[in-house]
């Protein structure tokens, strides 16, 4: 691969060789990218073209409103189909980027008379920008390590599970096109570093803009890009193309990033965004000490640099002293709850527990390793260390990206999708180096044994020096061209590269010839490995849309629709303007799909009203009624796995309600839930727990199932299994009994209530006599 | 060691004492003296460690109601490799002092209503017995009305959730006392601080006069690239896994205790051990790697190369192996290569 360019400006020949590289390295691009595309298919071709999941289905809603408004509408949006009755202000409150993309396109293409619905288009914008971030990466690996490293690193990027897991067709979620972005961010500020253009440092502010726009992670390179400045400050790296790679940056990006309706003033006033204007000023204190250098003879210097220092740490201390001020003077010290979880690993799984529930905020064990990033975790350590072999301002971002991420995604599973890309980069330069030593070395032995040695040493000695040689001339001449346009001081880097280069010449760099081919053909096993090992997963282990589920049985394919039934059902059966209750999980869902006003959802904004559900199913059934009631709900849907054995259902759920709503409503205690610390749902589980609402709303009718009332994903029979309910009764349950839907009771007539209640005194056996002297429905 | 027969002595003279005393009919007071004797004497932050004979002393053969309390940490040597159950005998310290150091000073005699005491299980198994101690962290309250000991005010797992700020509440609930706001020792004391303070700005011109001239640690690639190397390992590791979780490094086998466990099976859970090793067979690889492609060329003698380049093609290989075995071992998954049906047969 890295034998596509040469150095030696020789002849026609080269050029040919030439231009017949950069053939086929636009070839070999385009197939990447129809790789990155196809092998995102498989959720389409296993199951159908739908949107997946939770949040994507809330992003389909918002790009439809979009394209049937216009973005004025859009921006102005606001919605009362949800959290209700506090309702969600959208056009402020949503990352726009992912919605405004799509519905881009879907307008381009009906402008072209292509007429795709807006579900197509969404279902398959994460493929077309996962290949977009192929290619992003071949330009990032490239600027950093040439196109062999390049290459290879795009064709890794194409199938790496981790962004698989985040990007097949239908998952139509904000990092789809928020990695691409992260990445082209990232080739930009590289481009710039190398270059010292500003038309580049322009549009990596136009960059990081789309960034902000796609997703909350952007202040992932908001804090990389600072730490890589001050570490080039540090070890001595200042130039004048690290300023103009930084400071357009922060100005222009900061300014942009405040259009942006959910950042605001966020992007001046939280803690997220200060490392950014701390290194900000550090720049320009550092600039201006290198620019009194340069007009001051050495001796003036000394006595300038004293009185400079003195004044640049007076600033600093200054500026430190408000930032500290400001951060104190927040309750969370201005840090979001997710990015304090990130820096005191221990912080969400003390304080928020909202963060702590969801499982992709998990930190990750080594089999997550395996399976996301494959054998790539073998060899980002060679490309660490190719990176520093030399080290320059490029190579030091890619390990500091590296670093950083790993480090992140060690806390949060979540951002192995950060990761990824990292990793790509990293094993694309070990792989590319690799292969460019063991067939130098191949070529070389071969070569010998055919010719005489002597001649052989000198032209066989190519390959290898090929490599390295013609990245650095390439990148020395564009170097040497702007900087002499700059008319500024010479620069570190070049320096380096022609030393190493000449060293390389000294000697051949060989190795055995049947080691080499052995090595060759381990690492090809390895690369097969990878390929073999992406596809299954992305066939078999991130292509469920988990709106549609199937199994595989003896007795052939099960299909479960239960979900899209139930949403269906409360579409055609229940008024435009009922409210439905579920837990959060469902609540995106149901606005897109069934079109109900929904009490909360998969935007976690408002805890208290999360608690007050959480509340509502952890008690018993009269209170429940009345905290429901209280919220016009008119219908509770339920998720039940008992019957199928789905496990992501309510009950496996339910203790993170507890917990949840016991944060806010301190007579809700886990502890009676809990038998001896286990959470149970058989024979032996507590009172609180056998009465609570999500137990009878689940369970209800279940044992006339199997006459017995087996829980097949707890694996038990459950432990209450005849009783009545009093308050709800039984709308609708799905085919399989996965989704189970009842309406809430209305309240009757006062006095006729009373003369009952007497009666059922003796009848309701679980109830406590509080709830008994008050209940007037029975 | 020392201190505890020193405690055991005293114990013992203040037996001595009391066969003398209990002709005393008012022994109530002298029962408070000795108590706060002990506390007074008791190595760490008033937490009297209490044995079998004192607590029928103490406790049994005192008539309701007593005029004291007694709080009561059931601690086990056997457990301190249970970081929690050190943490919360830590917590528990803390409540004591606070305790102590709040109400002796008052005036009134609230600090001779409530005494922490510990009881530890090798010394006085008996004890736990009594109280009917089946599992710990357990922290017992004995009020002064309390005659059975088996039916005393036990903190529930509602307050052990929190530090010692829940255990306070737990105590201010049921003794009506005032332990007032936990007074944990700060991270660093004033005149630490003080001190960081002065070097740093004692120190800053001779760093920033190094870091311009390009001489520090900071410069030298080879402590930035072990660093990475080392950050990439503890990641891989799944460290911060340990470290969120308290996973221990291994355990031992239910079976049969003097064997270990360093690997479990199921994708969700890890032990520590078993994280560096995977995360060292990650890292292996691509170090061997890296060696080959950057040291190992420069070697001039073909032999030497042949053979280190074998070896490490051999471990590479054999830990690219294990780390799949190891996967498919615990995730349980199957990974089956997707070939074009018509080479099926």
């Amino acid at each position: 691969m890295a034998a596509l360019e040469s150095p030696q400006p020789a002849a026609t020949a080269t050029a040919m060789r030439h231009a017949f590289g950069n053939v086929l390295s636009v070839l070999i691009l385009v197939l990447i990218g129809v790789l990155a595309f196809s092998i995102r298919l498989f959720s389409v071709i296993k199951y159908e073209s739908v949107i997946h999941e939770f949040d994507p289905y809330f992003n389909y809603r918002v790009t439809q409103f979009l394209s049937k408004n216009g973005i004025y509408e859009f921006w102005n949006w606001f919605d009362d189909r949800t959290w209700y009755p506090l309702g969600r202000v959208i056009g402020g409150t949503v990352y726009p980027g992912l919605t405004l993309t799509a519905g881009t396109i879907w307008w381009f293409l009906n402008s072209l008379n292509i007429p795709l619905s807006v579900e197509t288009v969404c279902v398959f914008t994460a493929p077309v920008f996962s290949a977009f971030a192929s290619w992003a990466t071949y330009l990032l690996t490239q600027e950093v390590k040439g196109s062999g490293a390049g290459l290879a690193a795009a064709v890794l990027l194409a199938m790496v599970p981790s962004y698989i897991s985040r990007s097949v067709a239908g998952s139509y979620d904000n990092e789809a096109v928020a990695i691409f972005a992260l990445i082209f961010t990232f080739y930009l500020y590289i481009k710039t570093l190398n270059t010292g253009s500003l038309f580049y440092a322009t549009l990596n502010a136009l960059a990081y803009f789309y960034m902000v726009c796609s997703w909350g992670g952007y202040t992932f390179i908001i804090n990389l890009i600072p730490m890589h400045v001050l570490l080039c400050i540090v070890t001595g790296r200042y130039s004048p193309r690290l300023y103009i790679a930084y400071a357009p940056l922060v100005v222009l990006g900061t300014l942009l990033a405040a259009l942006v309706p959910v950042v605001g003033f966020n992007a001046v006033l939280t803690s997220e965004h200060f490392a950014s204007f701390l290194v900000f000023i550090i720049i320009h204190v550092v600039a201006l000490v290198y620019y009194i250098k340069g007009i001051l003879t050495p001796k003036m210097f000394k006595v300038a640099v004293t009185l400079v220092v003195s004044i640049g740490m007076v600033v600093c201390f200054i500026v430190v002293a408000i930032l500290v001020a400001l951060v104190a003077s927040s309750p969370t010290g201005g840090w979001s709850g997710r990015s304090l979880s990130l820096l005191d690993p221990t912080y969400a799984s003390k304080y928020i527990p909202i963060i702590a529930s969801v499982s992709e905020h998990q930190p990750p064990t080594w089999p997550s390793y395996f399976m996301d990033i494959n054998v790539l975790a073998f060899l980002v350590p060679a490309g660490i260390i190719a990176c520093f072999s030399p080290l320059s301002d490029s190579s030091s971002f890619v390990v500091l990206y590296i670093v950083m991420s790993v480090y992140f995604s060690g806390v949060m599973v979540r951002l192995m999708l950060v990761l990824a890309p990292a990793a790509c980069i990293m094993s694309g330069i070990a792989l590319s180096q690799a292969f460019d030593v063991f067939t130098g070395s191949i070529k070389y032995q071969l070569g010998r044994s055919s010719n005489s040695t002597d001649d052989a040493e000198d032209t066989n000695n190519a390959p290898k020096d090929d490599a390295s040689a013609g990245k650095t001339d390439k990148g020395e001449e564009i170097v040497k061209e702007r900087s002499s346009k700059k008319g500024k001081k010479k620069e570190r880097e070049p320096a380096d590269k022609p030393s190493v280069k000449s060293k390389a010449k000294k000697k051949a760099l060989v190795l055995p010839l049947e080691t080499s081919i052995v090595a060759l053909l381990l690492l090809i096993m390895l690369g097969a490995f990878y390929v073999i090992h992406c596809v299954w997963a992305a066939a078999e282990a991130y292509s469920a849309p988990s709106i549609v589920l199937t199994s595989q049985s003896r007795d052939g394919l099960h299909v479960f629709d239960d979900f899209r039934e139930s949403y269906a059902w409360l579409s055609h059966n229940t008024d435009v303007d009922d409210k439905v209750a579920s837990w959060w999980d469902y609540g995106y869902q149901t606005t897109a799909m069934a079109n109900r006003t929904v009490i909360v959802d998969n935007n976690t904004w408002n805890n208290t009203h999360i608690a007050t559900v959480g509340t509502a199913m952890s008690s018993p059934e009269k209170a429940a009624w009345e905290i429901f009631n209280s919220l016009d709900v008119k219908y509770v849907l339920v998720v039940f796995g008992g019957l199928i054995g789905y496990p992501s259902d309510d009950i496996n759920k339910f203790l993170w309600m507890v917990r949840i709503g016991g944060g806010v409503f301190p007579h809700i205690k886990e502890a009676d839930y809990l038998r001896d610390g286990q959470y149970r749902i058989n024979s032996e589980a507590t009172p609180t727990m056998l009465n609570c609402l999500m137990y009878k709303l689940s369970y209800y009718r279940f044992v006339e199932t199997d006459g017995k009332g087996y829980d097949r994903v707890r694996r038990t029979e459950i432990g209450k299994k005849h009783f009545k309910l009093t308050h709800f009764e039984e709308v609708f349950t799905s085919h399989h009994w996965m989704v189970r839907i009842y309406k809430l009771k209305p309240a009757r007539n006062r006095i006729r209530g009373r003369a009952k209640k007497l009666k059922s005194k003796t009848t309701s056996a679980g109830w406590s006599s509080k709830s008994e002297k008050k209940n007037p429905w029975v | 060691m020392v201190v505890q027969t020193n405690l055991s002595s005293r114990i013992f003279f203040f037996l001595i004492a009391l066969l003398f005393s209990l002709a005393d009919s008012d022994s109530d007071s002298d029962l408070i003296n000795e108590l706060v004797s002990l506390r007074s004497s008791s190595p760490d932050s008033g937490v009297i460690r209490l044995y079998d004979d004192d607590v029928s002393k103490f406790l049994t053969s005192v008539p309701t109601p007593r005029p004291y309390s007694l709080i009561i940490f059931f601690d086990s040597v056997n457990l301190h490799s249970h970081s929690k159950l050190q943490k919360f005998r830590r917590e528990f310290g803390l409540v004591s002092s606070t305790f102590i150091s709040n109400n002796n000073n008052d005036g009134s005699n609230n600090g001779t209503k409530l005494f922490f005491c510990e009881i530890e299980s090798t010394h006085s198994e008996a004890s736990f017995h009594r109280f009917n101690v089946e599992s710990l962290p357990h922290i017992s309250l004995v009020s002064p009305t309390t005659e059975n000991l088996t039916e005393c005010d036990q903190m529930d797992g509602g307050d052990f959730a929190g530090l010692a700020e829940s255990m306070a509440e737990f105590v201010e609930r049921l003794t009506k006392l005032t332990v007032g706001p936990i007074q944990r020792p700060p991270f660093l004391s004033k005149t630490q601080i003080g001190i960081i303070v002065a070097l740093i700005i004692i120190s800053a011109p001779v760093l920033i006069k190094k870091i311009l001239k390009g001489e520090t640690l900071l410069h030298d690639r080879r402590i930035w690239l072990t660093g990475a190397v080392l950050v990439y390992f503890f990641s891989v590791s799944g460290t911060m896994f340990n470290i969120i979780r308290e996973m221990p490094l291994y355990v031992k086998d239910d079976e049969d205790q003097s064997k270990f466990v360093f690997f479990i099976e199921g994708s969700e859970m890890q032990l520590g051990v078993e994280g560096y090793t995977v995360g060292f067979l990650y890292t292996v690889v691509g170090l061997l790697l890296a060696f080959v492609t950057n040291v190992l060329v420069r070697v001039k003698n073909l032999n030497e190369q042949r053979m280190s380049m074998l070896l490490s093609l051999v471990i590479s290989f054999w830990a690219v192996r294990q780390v799949v075995y190891l996967d498919n071992w615990k995730t349980e998954y199957e990974i089956y290569p997707y070939w074009p049906s018509s080479w099926r047969h």
